[in-house]
């Protein structure tokens, strides 16, 4: 058995995650994202049974899980799981694809069209970049002078990226939200995360509790997270006034710190249970080409069958 | 039949393509990817058999198809087509396991650990962003001095886009490199670049004229076309010391208006009679 745990800096979240490995008497081998190179060429199969990607930078975690894949490396999460979650236009039309409750959301390219659509669905909306995480640049727009002065800057700000505008319905939730974790088929804590801001990430200042998990949200979570592939998913989900659970968004790499003081559950443990079961489950969806042949070998460091300095 | 075509400001390629549409008398709607709001849950652009894209905009193009898709419109090219084009790392990677013979490629995420690919695989070398057309930001860099100035203004560059190092082998083409068109499983068109400068693209001044499409072209332009998932796509092929043929980079959404005079091609024609034949497919895409 052998196991990576792809990571750029190490939080308190890959300390605990470290800690329930050793509990479990599981070697594994940390590689530092920041020093692996990738040969693409290098199709060769690789030698993990399973990496846990917990980097920082979504697009690492990105790549670095699709260049995994090809090489039939099993990551958690996959590569379609990432790519899903960390893209908010992907993840809604994965969660309406699936009956998934979610807020009224539209998208427009260009500053004119956004502001129509803006006033279409009345305000006050929210702007989100589609790709983003700990509720940086989100805008909650109330009226129309907003609406222009934010869409200017988020023009200026744009570096060529002709990024789409993520129009979102506001919704009125009572100074909280909640977010869940989902691990394989099971909810497996559920806080609420207190704020007199609209924005609830406890990295912005939200206060967890524990949440009991009703079956409600227990269905609710667990349906977000099949809806993007499954895998270790923490699911963020609003209350309506009228009552309805609304899934707004869903992390392919949660933090979890703040919710392991609040619930006192093992997450940790609880994750990398999950980790061992798939690294034993058999992969039958890979297709693989057994002919070509790489000019390049593997070098006597190899790492995550990239390099590492 | 309903067609639609998603443009942006319309290029000669895209006024080619409307020519070619009314000479074979086929109605179509011209949407301006400028003006149309697509509600994720109802994809708001339905009712087409078809909708060809060509969008400005890599990131238009991209999710535009994706929202259609998911609601069952098909597009030229695919959502997942445009993916892997789109990006010159997914490229890459599709080519290399599809057996496509192309460049040697590395891939990091810091300068740091970038600084030591370029090192290893020796110079010259080129970076490219992963997204990105028309020749912009490309760099050939020749030793240790110009990789660490250029590696520091990506990182002040910052952004998504500027923090993966794609790092590839230079191959000393012959003042020229070969571009094909595909269309389907027909390589339709190729032509010379040819340019003094390494960066071949005729926007940045090379001069088309036209390639015989060889057996050895046609094969390599259709594998890697058959890689990234079939459509319309242009492929960049490079002519090594050693005879070898390499593909660089596939484009989704194509210019080509200066291929048709050097060979004589009505590529957008054929572009045209291929979106034709997705309208009419009863299912699947």
């Amino acid at each position: 058995m052998k196991i990576g745990v792809l990571c750029s800096r190490v939080r308190l979240e890959e300390k605990l995650i470290f800690q329930a490995l050793r509990e479990r008497g599981v070697g594994f081998e940390r590689v530092d994202v920041r020093q692996v190179i990738f040969d693409l060429n290098d199709v060769q199969l690789g030698d993990y049974n399973v990496v846990l990607m917990r980097c920082l930078s979504h697009s690492c975690a990105l790549y670095a899980a699709k260049i995994l894949g090809e090489r039939g490396v099993r990551t958690v999460n996959s590569h379609k799981i990432i790519a899903t979650c960390g893209d908010k236009i992907l993840t809604t039309l994965a969660l309406l694809e699936h009956g998934v409750p979610t807020p009224r959301t539209v998208i427009a390219f260009d500053k004119e069209s956004a502001l129509v659509a803006i006033e279409e669905m009345g305000y006050p909306v929210v702007l989100k970049p589609p790709v983003g995480s700990w509720g940086r640049l989100m805008a909650k727009l109330n009226d129309r002078q907003a609406a222009e002065a934010v869409i200017e800057h988020k023009q200026a700000l744009d570096k060529s990226q002709h990024a789409p505008f993520y129009i979102q319905d506001y919704i009125h939730k009572p100074g909280r939200d909640i977010r869940t974790l989902v691990v394989g088929d099971e909810t497996v804590y559920a806080i609420y995360r207190n704020s007199s801001h609209w924005i609830t990430n406890t990295a912005r200042g939200g206060r967890a509790s524990n949440r009991p998990i009703t079956p409600e949200i227990d269905c609710l979570s667990r349906a977000a997270a099949m809806a993007v592939g499954g895998g270790i998913v923490a699911v963020d989900i609003l209350e309506a006034p009228d009552g309805r659970l609304l899934v707004s968004e869903v992390n392919h790499t949660p933090e979890f710190h703040g919710a392991f003081k609040a619930t006192g559950i093992d997450i940790a443990g609880k994750m990398v249970d999950y980790i061992l079961w798939s690294a034993e489950s058999p992969i039958l969806h890979l297709r693989r080409r057994e002919t070509s042949a790489s000019s390049v070998e593997p070098s006597s460091h190899s790492t995550i069958q990239g390099r590492e300095r | 039949m309903r067609m639609g075509i998603l443009c942006s400001r319309l290029r000669v390629e895209e006024k080619l393509l409307f020519e070619a549409l009314r000479k074979r008398e086929t109605d179509y709607e011209k949407i301006d990817d400028r003006q149309i709001a697509l509600g994720l849950a109802e994809g708001s652009l339905g009712g087409y058999d078809v909708v060809l894209i060509r969008c400005l905009s890599h990131s238009h193009a991209l999710y535009a198809a994706k929202v259609l898709n998911s609601h069952g419109v098909r597009t030229v090219n695919t959502y997942d087509v445009i993916a892997a084009c789109g990006d010159k790392l997914l490229t890459t990677l599709a080519l290399a396991k599809n057996g496509v013979p192309t460049l040697h490629t590395m891939v990091a995420f810091t300068p740091e650990s970038a600084l030591a690919a370029i090192e290893e695989m020796g110079y010259p070398v080129v970076l490219k962003p992963l997204h990105g057309s028309w020749g912009r930001l490309l760099a050939k860099i020749n030793d240790r001095d110009a990789a660490e100035a250029i590696l520091e203004h990506k990182h002040t560059l910052g952004g998504y886009q500027h923090s993966i190092f794609y790092i590839q082998e230079y191959i000393e083409k012959p003042g020229r490199d070969v571009r094909s068109f595909v269309v389907g499983d027909e390589t339709v068109a190729a032509i010379y670049r040819n340019s003094s400068h390494w960066i071949t693209n005729t926007a940045r001044g090379a001069k088309a004229s036209n390639c015989p499409i060889t057996p050895e072209i046609d094969r390599i332009s259709c594998a890697a076309a058959q890689a990234v998932g079939g459509g319309v796509v242009a492929i960049d092929i490079l002519e090594a010391p050693d005879g070898r043929l390499l593909v660089s980079e596939v484009n989704h959404t194509p210019e080509f208006r200066n291929s048709i005079a050097p060979t004589g091609v009505d590529i957008p024609g054929k572009m045209i009679d291929y979106v034709l034949e997705v309208a009419a497919m009863k299912s699947g895409r």
